[in-house]
């Protein structure tokens, strides 16, 4: 690759550094309070200073890519498709943390990620994904006897 | 549709009332189930066969079993505890390794926390060595372990689970430190087994039935099992009986959700009295190759106290727990 | 020659109208469930266990081991088509045989897998058959030492997914590694970057972070630039058969993939993801088209598709001589024949003749089933792309939280999907490779613990590891694996200049 003088600092590199960086604290702060039980075991405190130390090497390399300009472009990004889908998913979450079901999490999933994608009929697609559920429903539960999470809707069946 | 199926269910249920075998009130019961563990496990095997034994001996209208894997069973007595509180019909399986794992995971929750129902089932921890090894009685893998214990290597399972306790209160009973002991864990019983086979330990612990066929072949000499003295038999040797006073099984039982009222436990403790004496559970005890150990009520809520407390101490005494 | 008369005789068992009904029942419910993520053969196994009770124990048995093999299948079937791996030892084929479907090619990539996992199936098989007692006396003498070996070689070569900057590459894998640290620590039961969630206390699932990296990932990648950059899927481009430079491109990395599969497979603690990993470096390595890779290369999709299928056959091994369960299909099995008042092991071949060899005679059986389904399948299977794009992501993202939530009906393990899958974007955005993170995650955990196994057998002696001659072998070959590329690398430059 040819390297042009005008490369700026890529910001984005150097928090992707600075994130590697915060991750090898958190896992040597974690290994500071483990034991080392067994008299003849290398302990459990051996493998999470190599993954730190590593890890703190490995952001000294991507700082120095950051500053050099190396990080590949980037395309500009959508923000409203991924928050769709996050939120969808998010939805799925929550309806299955309060006992509302996978059915109507999925559904929403479904019909979200799809209007994601830049369909126009979120009703329509709802039902889809809800038919989808039923039909996953009825393979596991019924088949399979596996208990999937429920709320109103699945006690129909 | 509904309809029809409605009646289907009606008059099935009337030809179990009219076929006379069906008790009371018990009949009515529609059980839940839960199994602390992914499908497939023991928990959720035991689960699954009391499904089985409980429907088909008409002693529950309906069983339901639902798995909440993870952490050794500490997210399922979690949700037993927090979200089950006076559930009249719900059930969890648990046993032995739940009681260690709950105490090394610092879990914010108890058994204690638990109504506890009925043993049900136990197995005995067995030792073994490699066929050629020159160790040939529990005496002597005592006396090695007496000797020094770091040369003896122990092959079995997780930390803090029970084989490893079973470990630590051999060298106990051999008057070695159990500190000292070089206990191995393995992840499966598998892996655990291919190291004693493969010599590279010096001897194994571990349920019986995982080593049985290995026994039978002769590729492992068994020096004994955790069974009390008066049990033992000339080919399933009582280690205690060799003089190492030692006495542990691997249990699992069924316990209910907390602030249940009187009534409910006794109906639940009915219940599963009437379980363990059915044809239908004897003939899966016999096909699972279980032992029965069946007991319920007070004296199983007794024998949870003093397994938590012995426990404690022995998980404290190789630092797994601090006490 | 024995071996063959008692092989005569179980296919007489295995051909029975009944059995290759079982075997039929088998591989179908098999593709079905390895085609989920998170659902697995040995959860289907499991429930279905005490519904085949009442069976006869020779058909069950068919039938499960049809179910085994026919997960393997399925899982594949998703890897490639929508990037969704199924099962954990499909995530090598994901890797290149996503990119083939997304290039038109996905009926080769699909008509290679099935013809490669039949090929593999049934060279392993008949492995199985010929050499499981000798290959059970070296399965059983690897010992920590020798695994801790053999994940250093695996290391060394995975290098192969790192793609060309070594920093980014080296990132993904320690972000692995890390991600490896998470749960309690077997050997000393002490819990590592857990935070007190009791949820994280049981390690992170291979299939969750892949299908979280993989699937979720690439659909948050894909819907973010739409506006930018249309992606066009194109069902079929070109054959939907293999071509004759197709099958001369895949008949070797089979080979080579069923002798990385069923070896690694028979050991106890192998598994099917190392071998399959192990492949797809080597082929990546091999090549004669090095251009291909990273853009759909068939080799790459081949050799791990085989590697995969003879390490199934591979875990039989210690299964049937031994009664070792080494997977958690296998342990599945062994109940299956418990069940029975069967005990797998070393009396079972004398007991039961006709069981044993009718298993593994229904295992060709269900490897052939598998094939005569699949390859007229793969024209069906490729429609599934001409799907509306919005629909087929939807689609995927239903898939991928189903499996999760019907192996675990947990929030955490969603939300923990949810964060993979941010990851993965992430990582796709600023072109770190992604493979490395799952490599990271599989080997870690596993290189860790046969050391420290191995150091506390030996009292701490390091020099175990070069005493063991089958540790000093591996670690030997990995020197030169790690030395060599250097070498040649070195010469290739000189070349470039020359030209």
């Amino acid at each position: 690759m040819a390297s042009s003088p005008q490369r700026r600092i890529d910001v984005a590199g150097l928090v992707i550094a600075l994130i590697l960086l915060v991750l090898a604290g958190i896992v040597w702060w974690d290994m500071t309070k483990l034991q080392i039980l067994s008299p003849y075991d290398l302990g459990p405190k051996v493998m999470p200073v190599i993954v730190s130390g590593g890890l703190t090497l490995l952001a000294i390399g991507n700082a120095i890519g950051a500053l050099r300009g190396t990080l590949p472009d980037r395309d500009s990004l959508d923000w409203k498709p991924i928050i769709l889908i996050l939120g969808g998913l998010a939805c799925l979450i929550a309806l299955i943390a309060f006992g509302g079901g996978f059915m109507i999490g999925t559904a929403l999933l479904f019909a979200a990620t799809s209007t994601a994608f830049g369909r126009r009929a979120f009703v329509t697609d709802f039902i889809i994904g809800a038919v989808i559920a039923v039909f996953i429903y009825l393979l596991f539960a019924k088949l399979l006897t596996l208990s999937l999470p429920a709320g109103p809707l699945e006690n129909l069946f | 549709m509904t309809q029809f199926r409605k009646g289907l269910w009606r008059s099935a249920l009337a030809a179990a009332a009219v076929a006379g075998f069906v008790t009371s009130a018990a009949a009515q019961m529609e059980l839940k189930i839960m199994a602390p563990a992914a499908p497939g496990g023991g928990w959720d095997q035991t689960a699954r066969s009391m499904q089985q034994a409980l429907t088909q001996a008409g002693i529950a209208k309906s069983v339901q079993v639902t798995n909440v894997p993870g952490a050794g069973g500490s997210i399922g007595i979690a949700q037993l505890v927090n979200n089950s509180k006076g559930d009249g019909n719900q059930l969890m399986v648990m046993g032995y390794v739940m009681v260690g794992a709950l105490l090394t995971n610092k879990s914010p929750i108890t058994l204690d926390q638990t109504t506890p129902i009925a043993r049900l089932t136990a197995e005995y921890e067995a030792i073994v060595v490699p066929a050629d090894s020159p160790i040939k009685t529990a005496k002597e893998l005592a006396d090695a372990l007496k000797a020094d214990p770091a040369k003896v290597t122990w092959a079995g399972g997780s930390a803090g689970g029970v084989d490893h306790i079973a470990a630590a209160l051999f060298a106990k009973a051999a008057g070695a430190d159990p500190t000292k002991i070089n206990y191995i864990p393995f992840s499966g019983g598998g892996e655990a087994l291919a190291a004693i086979l493969g010599g590279k330990v010096t001897a194994g612990i571990s349920g019986y039935g995982e080593f049985e066929s290995q026994i039978k072949a002769g590729k492992l000499r068994l020096l004994g099992l955790t069974t009390p003295a008066n049990q033992g038999t000339a080919d399933k040797p009582s280690i205690q009986a060799q003089g190492i006073d030692i006495d542990i099984a691997n249990w699992r039982a069924v316990v209910a959700p907390p602030g249940i009222s009187a009534d409910q436990k006794k109906a639940l403790v009915d219940a599963m009295d009437e379980m363990a004496k059915s044809a239908e559970w004897q003939a899966i005890l016999k096909q699972k190759g279980w032992e029965d150990s069946y007991v319920s009520g007070d004296a199983f809520a007794k024998i949870l106290q003093q397994e938590q407390a012995r426990t404690k101490e022995i998980l404290a005494s190789v630092g797994l727990v601090k006490s | 020659m024995e071996a063959f008369v008692s092989l005569a005789n179980g296919l007489a068992v295995a051909i029975q109208p009944a059995n290759l009904l079982f075997a039929l029942i088998g591989v179908l419910l098999g593709t079905a469930v390895g085609v989920l993520p998170g659902i697995g053969p040995a959860l289907t196994v499991a429930l279905l266990l005490p519904i085949t009770f009442k069976l006869d124990p020779a058909g069950s048995i068919i039938m499960f081991a049809g179910i085994y093999y026919g997960g393997m299948y399925g899982g594949s079937t998703t890897a490639i088509l929508i990037n969704t791996p199924g099962e954990s030892a499909s995530m090598a084929t994901a890797l290149e045989g996503n990119l083939m479907a997304k290039a038109g090619r996905g009926g080769p990539a699909l008509a290679t897998s099935a013809i490669g996992s039949f090929v593999a199936g049934t060279i392993a098989t008949l492995g199985l058959t010929l050499l499981a007692p000798y290959l059970v006396e070296i399965a059983v003498s690897f010992g920590p030492e020798d695994y801790f070996a053999l994940m250093v070689v695996a290391f060394v070569t995975v290098s192969a997914t790192f793609g060309d900057s070594p920093v980014r590459g080296l990132t993904s894998l320690f972000i692995g590694l890390l991600l490896g640290l998470v749960g309690i620590d077997i050997l000393s039961g002490q819990s590592r970057l857990s935070f007190g969630v009791p949820e994280l206390y049981d390690n992170i699932e291979v299939t969750t972070l892949a299908v979280g990296l993989f699937a979720v990932g690439e659909a948050l990648y894909v819907a973010s630039r739409r506006h930018v950059h249309e992606e066009k899927l194109e069902a079929v481009r070109g054959s939907l058969w293999m071509t004759k430079e197709d099958w001369k491109r895949s008949w070797k990395p089979w080979l080579r993939g069923t002798m990385f599969g069923f070896p690694i497979g028979a050991l106890p603690a192998g598994g099917a993801e190392i071998p399959t990993f192990l492949s797809y470096a080597t082929e990546r390595r091999l090549t004669k088209h090095p251009e291909d890779f990273g853009k759909g290369a068939i080799e790459g999709v081949a050799g791990p598709e085989a590697a995969n299928n003879a390490s199934a056959a591979g875990t039989l091994v210690p299964l049937l001589t031994l009664g070792l369960p080494t997977s958690a299909t296998a342990a599945m099995l062994l109940a299956g024949f418990q069940q029975y008042g069967l005990n797998p092991g070393p009396l079972l071949f004398a007991d039961q003749p006709n069981l044993v060899w009718g298993l593994i005679a229904s295992l060709f059986i269900a490897n052939a089933m598998l094939l005569v389904l699949n390859l007229p399948l793969v024209g069906l299977w490729v429609r599934l792309l001409a799907i509306p794009q919005p629909w087929l992501y939807a689609g995927i993202l239903v898939f991928a939280t189903m499996g999760t939530i019907a192996a675990n009906p947990s929030p955490v393990e969603l939300i923990m999907l949810t964060v993979f899958g941010v990851l993965g974007f992430l990582m796709r955005r600023f072109d770190f490779p992604i493979a490395p993170v799952v490599v990271g995650l599989i080997l870690g955990p596993i290189a860790e613990s046969q050391l420290r196994r191995a150091l506390s057998i030996s009292l701490g002696d390091p020099m175990t590891l070069l005493q063991s001659p089958i540790s000093a072998t591996l670690l030997a070959i990995a020197l030169i694996a790690l030395v060599l590329p250097f070498f040649l690398n070195g010469m290739g430059r000189f070349k470039a200049v020359e030209d």
